[in-house]
């Protein structure tokens, strides 16, 4: 790697494509288990099928009736899951059983929401612990590595409900919340890779040479970190995908999290069916990634 | 730069306003407290969606939340028939749904007919079903009306305060409104957003039609302290609902936004399981079903302290199910509650109780201790929890708080009965008793110490059944009020329900809003928002 | 390096004067955590009440040392459990490789994913009602360690398999040691400064997530105080403009993970 930038290897694509449908296959088993353990969980905790509505003194004994057989269809756990799975298929991802709307208008309304948050945030935290970790390159000494030190560790000590209430009581946008909570970890991440890759012999060697500071930055840093960087955008989205969750909740924002906090309070089953396969998606998805880029950084050198 | 431009142009805005003086107009921004679950009026039963029916829902009969009097609303007049089974409704002539379409008898039948259907299950239309039958609507001529129901209903008319008028031909269905607003837009989770309804049939005393309003804009927010920071810059200008910390909070900022309405109909209480089926000690069982345990309980907490320090003395020491703010079925005659632990310990000793190194024990020697739950979340709740848990320390008994989220606790309460004691509220809507008979016919399923009995557990219980279902049949009010007022005395002397307080209802307004005028009955803020305006200067910022 | 070994030193002198204060709170706290004094509440801080009284007239200062004393010993020792976790299965997982490698992964993965509330729900329903409120304190810690690795995992094992090629392992691997004796004599010695992290990272997040037990019937139950329940106080922007001391657990609480982050021996998280 003297040169810098990634050695041709020959790509062996029958190989690859056959890891990959393997990788396939064991994602989505992981997936559909943790649908129906997240059916398992809400079916069987305490308070699944009693509905607020009970306690209205106006309703008569049969409403109440009516009430307490609604939720018997989902009796049976297994079968009412395979049937959600094969009515999934067809894209029907059932109704949810306390605001008797369909599922896939509830997700539709509020993905969005959700996505462009964690997409913005993770946009900020990355471009914010890069600049601070390329700072840190050109202005090297304690002074930076203390005050970085410092300002990360108290945001690491910051527990993400606390964020989110100050972000309440300043009413910043979500998505600094979350990148709030992603920003330290990225940056003493990113921080520490960079210290490395310019330490690394070539590195040096090339600056020795009186290279300019982009063309060692270009050529051979980012060439060095990619992978790592990479697997770091993997393990950053499932990281603020889950942060999302419960600020989300806290700060009455109309996404994704805040559908997840009301379809426990309320036992929805159907709901968090749906739900729990999204969040595992994302975070099997985001996991992979990054594990998929360690494969290759380590063939790679 | 900004915001001074803003603020210029809301001057300009302000004096071309003043030259007209016509305070019409802007729309109003205030939030609802969680998703309306349907637009629907017939299967309302949560919260937000009857504020929306309230705005947007045209009615019969009004009942006005200040007076507490019934008006002429969509009808001019009415009259119930002697038996009580039947109301005939002359309509108003000439009226028009928001979206045009012409207003007559064929709609109310039309209403009033899916309001009826048995598969409906909803809180307005059950509190209609008297008895087995069918109900028999007919509709001579177009103004005309008359609905027979198969049993007498005690107070029927008052119950179509509730009953918004839904077209049985518009094309757009419930979305066709005859009450001051319709609503233009909805994002879910986001907000509703309501529009002046031109063919609103009212109009003020001057002639100009009302509302005055151009709409209003209701963000759905859950997080009351969201709420109230956005209120306190300006982005809204009413809360219909406020607790008494944020009361406080705001009187410091600015002593004219908080209005007290005064004592409100909700109210707290605790109870204590006395189901035969509660998997509990025998002893346990037997303390709860005590009189005098139960009235010990309640003379030992100081409910002036928590008045004062959980609602900041925004709230009324209870002892009975009707609050002092229901002016009619509130019985006067009944001991203003006081805190006494002396004669707390005095009862506690004729059931056979000892009193010793500060611990309460029962005949055959127990520690007398229980957990109280209550839901989670709620933290005035917790609060008054943890003052009863002190108070009740100083008679020796010892008392576990603990909080359960609500399907749990709900699970508790109706399906295990798995709890010693429980604290909760009821939020009342109804005036009348006949929307408590569940709570106290011992045969009802919120008769929530003992539910769903087949026969009264206790002389005293067969007793209220017999008054509850006197005072649903008498006919003239007298004689429910009679019926009722011995109720009451009953449940005073027997404390099924420990009643703590009746809560103040607490709301505010902008400086900008005029003609508010706040009342007990939901909903308290906006019950005459026909007659709302916004000024000038605010409409601008409003509309940000 | 001098300058980091004083850092070192005061922080550790720190932590344990706070460890102390804690320990030593029936001895140092003027009043009862319960004691309502319903005459002054939410009081200013003054010589009576130090830190002022919450909204039931408590003692804040009394509250905040028994708070630290229940939070503090239990946080840490839960956060050691789930580290603990995350070192032994992340090592497994890079250690033994292909399916049982993927199997934690996944499981790892379903845990974090999941709607661990019902899980909580279910277990306060089998409990009774009635527990005394420092056996409830110590089961909500244990489960929280126990669902609470998962968030290290990935961290551990991913600096796992870059040590599993290393020489003394290959060595240790051929001499024929069996994988858990490798794991706990050489990885996780290894993997020390990696662990040191995580443990001051989830101490936090542990303390947090018992406030929020708590609401659902576990955790510590009223009125015994813990740092969790006390920064609820925050929640509500009035009661913290009324007495800026409510503020005073969420600063000891960075203090003490500032701590731990300078006594442990850390470089980054995820390397």
């Amino acid at each position: 790697m003297s040169r810098g930038t990634l050695p041709p290897f020959s790509v062996p694509w029958k190989k690859v494509m056959r890891l990959f449908l393997r990788r396939a296959v064991w994602l989505m088993a992981v997936i559909l288990a943790g649908g129906l353990l997240g059916a398992t969980l809400v079916r069987y905790a305490p308070g699944y099928g009693v509905d607020e509505r009970e306690l209205d003194p106006r309703l008569s004994q049969a409403s109440v009736e009516a009430l307490r057989v609604q939720h018997h269809p989902n009796a049976n756990l297994l079968g009412y899951y395979a049937k959600y799975l094969t009515n999934a298929v067809r894209g029907d991802l059932g109704i949810s059983e306390s605001t008797q709307r369909p599922v896939s208008e509830l997700i539709r309304e509020r993905f969005p929401v959700t996505a462009k948050a964690v997409l913005l945030g993770m946009l900020s935290a990355w471009s914010l612990a890069f600049f601070l970790a390329m700072l840190g390159q050109y202005f090297r000494g304690w002074v930076f590595e203390v005050s970085s030190t410092l300002l990360t560790g108290f945001l690491l000590a910051l527990p993400s409900t606390v964020i989110a209430l100050l972000f309440v009581y300043f009413r910043a946008p979500v998505y600094l919340a979350i990148a709030c909570v992603t920003f330290p970890k990225l940056f003493r991440f990113i921080h520490n890779l960079l210290v490395q890759a310019y330490e690394q012999p070539h590195v040096l060697a090339a600056r020795a040479r009186g290279i300019g500071p982009v063309r060692i930055f270009l050529r051979h840093v980012l060439a060095f970190a990619s992978p790592a960087l990479f697997a770091l955008l993997g393990v950053s989205l499932s990281l603020a995908f889950g942060a999302a969750i419960p600020i989300e909740a806290l700060t009455d924002s109309p996404g994704i999290g805040q559908l997840a906090w009301f379809a426990a309070i309320n036992r929805d089953l159907p709901l968090v069916v749906n739900l729990t396969l999204l969040v595992t998606l994302i975070t099997v998805a985001g996991n992979s990634l990054a594990d998929y880029s360690g494969h290759l950084a380590t063939r790679a050198s | 730069m900004l915001r001074r431009l803003r603020v210029f142009a809301s001057l300009i805005l302000f004096a071309a306003a003043a030259c007209a003086r016509a305070q019409t107009g802007g729309v109003l921004h205030f939030c609802l407290h969680g998703e309306p679950k349907t637009f629907n009026p017939n299967l309302v039963d949560d919260e937000a969606a009857e504020n929306v029916r309230y705005l947007t829902g045209g009615v019969l009969i009004r009942l006005n939340r200040q007076t507490q009097v019934l008006e002429p609303a969509l009808a001019s007049s009415w009259q119930v028939s002697k038996d009580g089974r039947k109301i005939t409704f002359q309509l108003r002539k000439s009226l028009y749904f928001s979206d045009g379409t012409p207003f007559t008898s064929e709609d109310v039948a039309y209403t009033m007919k899916s309001l009826m259907d048995p598969q409906l299950h909803s809180p307005t239309g059950d509190s209609f079903r008297s008895g087995e039958g069918t109900v028999e609507i007919q509709t001579p001529t177009i103004g005309t009306i008359s609905i027979t129901f198969p049993a007498p209903i005690a107070g029927l008319e008052r119950l179509f305060d509730q009953v918004a008028i839904m077209s049985a031909h518009s094309p757009k269905k419930e979305m066709a409104v005859l009450g001051p607003f319709y609503v233009s837009d909805y994002k879910a989770g986001s907000y509703v957003e309501l529009a002046r309804n031109p063919n609103y049939w009212k109009h003020d005393a001057q002639g100009h039609a009302l509302p005055y309003l151009d709409g209003i804009h209701l963000d759905i927010q859950r997080n009351r302290d969201i709420e109230l920071l956005r209120f306190e810059r300006g982005d809204l200008q009413l809360i219909n609902r406020l607790d008494a910390e944020s009361y406080k909070r705001l009187s410091k900022e600015n002593s004219s936004a908080p209005r007290n309405a005064g004592t409100g109909l909700d109210s707290d209480f605790l109870w204590f399981n006395e189901s035969p089926n509660a998997p509990m000690a025998e002893s346990k069982k037997s303390w709860f079903r005590t009189t005098e345990f139960r009235r010990a309980i309640s003379a030992a907490i100081n409910r002036d302290d928590i008045s004062r320090m959980v609602f900041d003395g925004h709230a009324k020491p209870a002892y009975g199910p009707i609050s002092p703010a229901n002016h009619f079925w509130f019985n006067a005659a009944i001991p203003a509650p006081k805190y006494d632990p002396q004669s707390a310990l005095k009862l506690l000793g004729q059931a056979g109780f000892r009193f010793a190194n500060d611990e309460l024990r029962d005949k055959s020697g127990n520690r007398v201790e229980f957990t109280l739950v209550t839901n989670s979340g709620n933290a005035i709740r917790e609060k008054m929890a943890s003052m009863i848990q002190q108070d009740l320390s100083e008679i020796g008994i010892k008392v576990s708080v603990v909080t359960l989220d609500f399907p749990s606790l709900l699970e508790r309460m109706t399906r295990t009965f798995d709890y010693d004691a429980c604290l909760l509220g009821l939020v009342n809507t109804d005036l009348d008793p006949n929307g408590q008979m569940t709570v106290w016919l011992s045969s009802g399923e919120n008769h929530q110490w003992n539910p769903s009995q087949k026969t009264p557990a206790t002389p005293w219980e067969a007793e209220l059944d017999k008054l509850m279902h006197q005072q649903a049949t008498a006919l003239n009010d007298t004689e429910r009020k009679k019926a009722f007022d011995q109720a009451q005395q009953i449940i005073y002397e027997q404390q099924p329900l420990i009643y703590i307080v009746n809560r103040d209802v607490l709301t505010a307004f902008s400086p900008a809003v005029h003609g508010a005028s706040p009342t007990v009955l939901t909903p308290p803020a906006f019950w005459n928002a026909e007659v709302l305006q916004l000024a000038a200067s605010s409409q601008q910022g409003a509309e940000r | 390096m001098s300058s980091s070994k004083s850092l070192r030193l005061v922080a550790g002198l720190l932590l344990s004067a706070i460890f102390l204060l804690a320990l030593g709170a029936n001895f140092v706290a003027p009043y009862s955590y319960a004691k309502q004094f319903r005459n002054a509440p939410s009081a200013a801080p003054s010589a009576v009440h130090l830190f002022g009284t919450d909204a039931l007239g408590r003692d804040e200062f009394s509250r905040l040392l028994f708070g630290t004393r229940v939070s503090l010993l239990l946080a840490p020792a839960a956060a050691l459990l789930s580290t603990f976790i995350a070192g032994i299965l992340g090592g497994l997982a890079a250690f033994l490789g292909g399916w049982w490698e993927r199997a934690i992964l996944a499981s790892a993965d379903l845990l974090m994913a999941l709607p661990l509330l019902f899980v909580l729900l279910a277990l306060r329903a089998t409990l009774p009602l009635d527990v005394a409120p420092l056996i409830s304190a110590m089961a909500t810690f244990l489960i929280l360690s126990l669902l609470g690795w998962p968030s290290s995992l990935r961290v551990v094992w991913a600096a796992a398999r870059n040590i599993r090629e290393s020489d003394f392992l290959l060595l240790a691997r051929s001499s024929g040691s069996s994988p858990l004796r490798v794991i706990v004599r050489q990885i996780l010695p290894s993997l020390s400064p990696v662990l040191a992290a995580q443990f001051w990272v989830t101490i936090p997040v542990f303390i947090l997530a018992e406030a929020t037990l708590s609401m659902l019937g576990l955790g510590v139950m009223e009125p015994l105080p813990s740092w969790g329940n006390l920064l609820r106080g925050l929640e509500n922007p009035s009661a913290f403009q009324a007495n800026p001391w409510t503020i005073a657990p969420l600063i000891l609480l960075i203090i003490v993970v500032f701590c731990f982050q300078f006594i442990l021996p850390s470089r980054g998280d995820l390397d």
